[in-house]
């Protein structure tokens, strides 16, 4: 029995084993079949238009640039193993992972132990814990996403009373409990704070119970469909408190879902400055409708975004690009990316991270915060 | 006699509190008839085959897709609303497809499997779930398809709860089905075949009844009602997504075993069963325990319940305990 | 029954001789094998060692799940609980959560205990459930640990979970690398699956297959079935544990994402697809479960399609699982010459 497994283990070996390098391998993980695969299909189709971006530029020193597209299902176990999978890969000079924060932890400490460049969209505070010199992070994590909102609701809306609806994921988790953090700091109540579950379609029991606490605002920290379903159903009982929500709703299904009506008025954070408000926003979004026939998702400009952080360093790394000299090149990232300027801290957050209000106006999205 | 202050306090208090007890009856009413639908097609598959169907929450999410193209279809083709017709032959044609999905897939996936051990087409029927939402999510959409309403938005008050339209027409349309169901089993010829197979196939099969043609009538029957409640389902919260069978199918397994698993009635029962407990998990518990217990802990307050019924009840609410080779089901049909 | 009870039992001549020679080859045979292992797969580029180690995880759990499922016949759909008990044990026990710092050992021991304590706690109540009713219970059981793990927010960081775990030492040796935890692992299942296979042929694991086969009759003949049965929970749920301190120390992050419903079935499947109640099978459908998704990973997307189709054709093929009935154990050791 062992033997026939070692047989096996040596065929893998034989059919993995890669050729002659060539090309420049970008390594990434999301979650591509479960739930979210809407989400992580997005997001590395965002990258992907970079990275062809790049090739029809000419590539890094002449090399193609290949991204590698891996599917971890948000399950840390899968996360571990493709971190280690991309390790011993020589031709992956850089990765582009996890999506969730759940999964970008544990695999911070492999791809730590082998030196990879690791680039992440995850936006929990603790997957910069460690301190990790390899580790970045070019969006706004969750202090930004859950705070920003709160700040606004009590000074712009003059909320007082606010109920707080959160799907029991890490990340909806997170943002909520920030929210509640600093609503409750800036002098606000929070009338209750609610757990539903992630694959939830029902709420009409907790809005209900919302209902009758009469709050000026509620706050939904999760994921599509749940944030489409909740609005709707809010509505369709009669709640009337604004809509406040994170940027896994920011994209045109929450609208779709919650139907037009219904969805507005809600304001939804999101990382990226509005598609129309520069030439190259526009031509993002022009090129990735182009490129997938299909409008970009919510998290198709980080990735872009991500993938053009990794190809800049490339670039400014010269003739020896290797994992070590991409590491130290994005350190010295000084760039005006995608979604706005990009400079790393010493634990590899964003130096000036920023975070947009955008408000559902019709059938499409309104920038409501900071009116520039 | 209560000072005049409380007594008109009390007055403000309990429209308010019957209308909140109303609302989430009503609600409960409504998921617990999507539930005891999707319950029907495991119960009668179980009490045939005794196998766990994991593949049928995935027809329901079939159904649900299968019907969002047919009233696209026929959206674009009258190019106006959906006439009661139309609405109907989406439903009747959905009906077909996926029974006709079902019994090609217990005919590929079941059959050959049916001498072996007890788990073997359960872990079958798990594949096939794997495939069918994978297949889906990669060959029809990602994304949640917005799906039609195909009753008007009409609402009434009653007591201050809102009840809609949609509502009273999910749960009289699941018992109607329901009460079909039963009286096809229990009236008619092929009815009192199928409870021939379920009751015993070798002795059915001595009998002369053939035994592949009530199976195969289940396996269209069960996912055909799968799929309505699939349709139910999606215009009721306007949306269908790949992803939405599995947790329904099992907390409409759960449903099943709670009400006796092989019983059509109770099916229906642990159908709203289920959906009360869920509601007044989520509902009404925060709100009596001042949210030390939030909504968060609704689930667990489900399975707790399930848990200790089947302790006291170990056949569920209808189940009758009848054991043969260390199994225990009951058969009403 | 009887050809199996034969089949089991290590065969002696009638007249009771011992074949030495044969013993002493077989043993060299399996001494080379383990030699091999130790000396071969270290040096194998370290995603591969990363998957036998789980594979190695799994097996564990496999073999735990087979004690409840293979041997005694109760069908256990939540065996993940005692997995997470075990890994929660670790985390709270060896991280700054509660700002505890136990050693790896002891916490194996508190672990497995804990999780051990569990199975027999959820063997009490549902020892007058059959079949699928019993299915339905476990499953439930599972469910509501995992939904504890994630709302008891002061206790478990909810779904945040336990970043930061200690790194583990045993006897002063820091467990880091993939490498490092093979070295454990393997002696671990090792002794796991010797375990159950002693198990198996003791006066226990024929009562348990007497429950099997019919519980009334058991009952009818003596045996002590709610011992037995609640044996088979708490031995069961002790194996999960360990796993589950293993998996803790190894991923050094634990939340409920990796304790779902889905995990339990997963286990459920290593044994069908290997071969129920048999050890060899376990062995076999742990490699396949864990190694098949791997090798399926250039089709990223279309992974998971192609994996569900994987296992219906598997068990269409071999619906007894891949490894049949009767090669177990004892027949290995007798292809080697054990008699």
């Amino acid at each position: 029995m062992i033997k026939i497994f070692l047989a096996a283990v040596f065929g893998v070996t034989a059919l993995g084993a890669s050729p002659a390098l060539a090309d420049i391998k970008i390594g990434t993980a999301g979650p591509l079949s479960n739930a979210e695969a809407l989400f992580g299909n997005t997001w590395q189709n965002g990258m992907q238009l970079a990275v062809n971006e790049a090739n029809a530029a000419g590539g890094i020193n002449g090399q193609k640039l290949v991204l590698v597209r891996q599917d971890d299902q948000g399950d840390p176990k899968q996360g571990t193993l493709l971190a280690q999978k991309f390790c011993d890969d020589d031709g992956v000079l850089a990765v582009i992972a996890n999506f969730n924060s759940g999964v970008t932890i544990p695999s911070s400490d492999v791809y730590n132990r082998c030196g990879l460049p690791q680039v992440t969209n995850s936006s929990n505070p603790k997957v910069t814990q460690a301190g990790y010199d390899n580790l970045f992070r070019p969006i706004a994590n969750d202090f930004m996403q859950g705070g920003a909102p709160a700040a606004y609701a009590l000074k712009t809306l003059g909320a007082k009373k606010a109920a707080i609806v959160q799907d029991k994921q890490a990340f909806g988790d997170g943002v909520a409990t920030v929210f509640r953090q600093t609503f409750e700091k800036g002098g606000g109540q929070v009338t209750s704070y609610s757990g539903v579950a992630a694959t939830d379609v029902d709420f009409s029991a907790v809005i209900t119970r919302i209902k009758t606490e009469n709050p000026d605002v509620v706050y939904y920290g999760g994921t599509m469909p749940g944030v489409g379903l909740f609005l709707k159903q809010l509505r369709e009982l009669g709640v009337k408190s604004t809509f406040f929500a994170a940027d896994p709703a920011f994209l045109p299904d929450l609208i779709t879902t919650a139907g037009p009506a219904n969805a507005a008025g809600a304001i939804i954070s999101f990382q990226a400055p509005p598609y129309d408000s520069s030439p190259k926003l526009m031509q993002f979004k022009t090129d990735y409708k182009k490129a997938f026939n299909d409008d970009p998702g919510p998290y198709s400009a980080y990735g872009y975004n991500e993938a053009a952080i990794i190809i800049a360093a490339m670039k400014r790394a010269g003739t020896s690009v290797t994992r070590e000299s991409i590491v130290k090149e994005l350190h010295n990232t000084k760039f005006d990316g995608l979604m706005g300027p990009v400079e790393f801290d010493d634990k590899g957050e964003l130096k000036s991270p920023s975070l947009f209000l955008y408000k559902v106006k019709g059938n499409d999205f309104t920038l409501e915060w900071p009116k520039s | 006699m209560l000072p005049s202050r409380t007594r008109r306090s009390l007055q403000r208090i309990k429209p308010v509190v019957t209308s909140f007890l109303i609302q989430q009856l009503v609600n409960a009413l409504t998921i617990g008839a999507i539930y005891a639908l999707i319950a029907l097609g495991y119960t009668m598959v179980y009490g045939v085959l005794r196998l766990i169907n994991f593949a049928h929450s995935e027809m329901f999410m079939v159904g649900g897709h299968v019907a969002f193209f047919l009233f696209a279809a026929s959206a674009s083709l009258s190019g106006s609303a959906l006439g009661v017709l139309v609405t109907l032959g989406v439903f009747a044609a959905t009906f077909v497809v996926v029974g006709l999905l079902g019994v090609g897939i217990e005919e590929a996936a079941y059959r050959p499997l049916r001498r072996a051990s007890r788990l073997a087409p359960m872990l079958s029927a798990l594949g096939v779930a794997i495939v069918l939402q994978n297949a889906v999510m990669l060959f029809v959409s990602r994304r949640p398809l917005p799906f039609p309403a195909f009753l008007p938005p009409i609402s009434f008050s009653v007591v201050g709860a809102v009840v809609t339209l949609d509502q009273i027409f999910i749960v009289v349309f699941a018992v109607a089905l329901m009460v079909t169901l039963a009286w096809f089993v229990n009236g008619t010829t092929l009815g009192v075949k199928i409870r021939a197979v379920s009751e015993n196939p070798r002795t059915a099969q001595l009998l002369g009844i053939d035994v592949n043609t009530p199976i195969r009538l289940i396996f269209f029957i069960g996912p055909g009602l799968g799929a309505l409640a699939g349709i139910l389902y999606a215009s009721y919260y306007g949306i269908v997504v790949f992803s939405m069978g599995f947790v329904v199918g099992l907390k409409a397994f759960i449903a099943a075993i709670l009400g006796g698993i092989g019983s059509i009635s109770g099916a229906m029962l642990g159908g709203f069963v289920l959906g009360v407990l869920e509601t007044f998990g989520a509902g009404l518990l925060p709100k009596l325990t001042n949210g030390v217990i939030g909504s968060e802990y609704r689930d667990i307050f489900a399975f707790s319940v399930l848990v200790l019924v089947l302790i006291f009840r170990p056949a569920g609410f209808l189940g009758e305990v009848v054991t043969e080779e260390g199994m225990v089901y009951k058969r009403d049909f | 029954m009887t050809s199996e009870a034969t089949s089991r039992a290590v065969s002696i001549d009638p007249g009771g001789k011992i074949h030495w020679l044969g013993r002493v080859r077989a043993a060299a045979v399996i001494v080379a094998m383990l030699v091999a292992l130790v000396y071969f797969v270290p040096s194998l580029p370290t995603y591969y060692v990363r998957i036998i180690d789980m594979v190695l995880i799994y097996l564990l759990l496999a073999t735990g799940l087979n004690m409840v499922v293979g041997y005694a016949g109760l069908l256990d759909l939540g065996f993940i609980a005692f997995y997470a008990i075990g890994a929660y044990s670790y985390a709270l026990l060896a991280s700054g959560q509660f700002d505890i710092h136990l050693p790896f050992g002891p916490i194996l021991v508190v672990g497995g205990g804990l999780a051990g304590m569990a199975g027999v706690l959820l063997g009490i109540p549902v020892l007058r459930l059959r079949g699928d009713y019993l299915a339905i219970v476990t499953l439930g059981f599972g469910e509501i640990i995992r939904l504890l793990m994630n709302n008891l927010v002061s206790v478990t960081n909810g779904p945040q979970g336990i970043s930061r775990i200690d790194q583990p030492f045993l006897f002063g040796f820091p467990l880091k690398t993939p490498r490092d935890f093979f070295f454990i692992l393997l002696p671990i299942a090792i002794f796991a699956v010797t375990l159950a296979w002693r198990l198996e042929c003791s006066i226990l694991g024929l009562g348990w297959a007497a429950i099997r086969e019919d519980q009334d009759a058991a009952r009818g003949i003596g045996i002590n079935t709610t011992l037995a049965k609640l044996l088979a929970f708490g031995l069961s749920a002790t194996l999960g544990g360990f796993a589950g301190v293993i998996f803790a120390a190894f991923q050094r992050f634990v939340d409920p994402v990796s304790f779902s419903f889905w995990e339990s079935l997963t286990i459920v499947l290593i044994i069908v697809i290997g071969g129920v109640g048999n050890l060899v099978g376990v062995v076999v459908g742990a490699a396949v479960l864990i190694v098949v998704p791997e090798l399926l990973r250039e089709y990223s997307e279309y992974r998971m399609l192609l994996y569900g189709c994987a296992l219906v054709a598997i068990i269409l093929v071999r619906p007894g699982g891949i490894v049949g009935r009767h090669h177990n154990p004892a027949w290995i050791m007798q292809k080697l010459g054990w008699r």
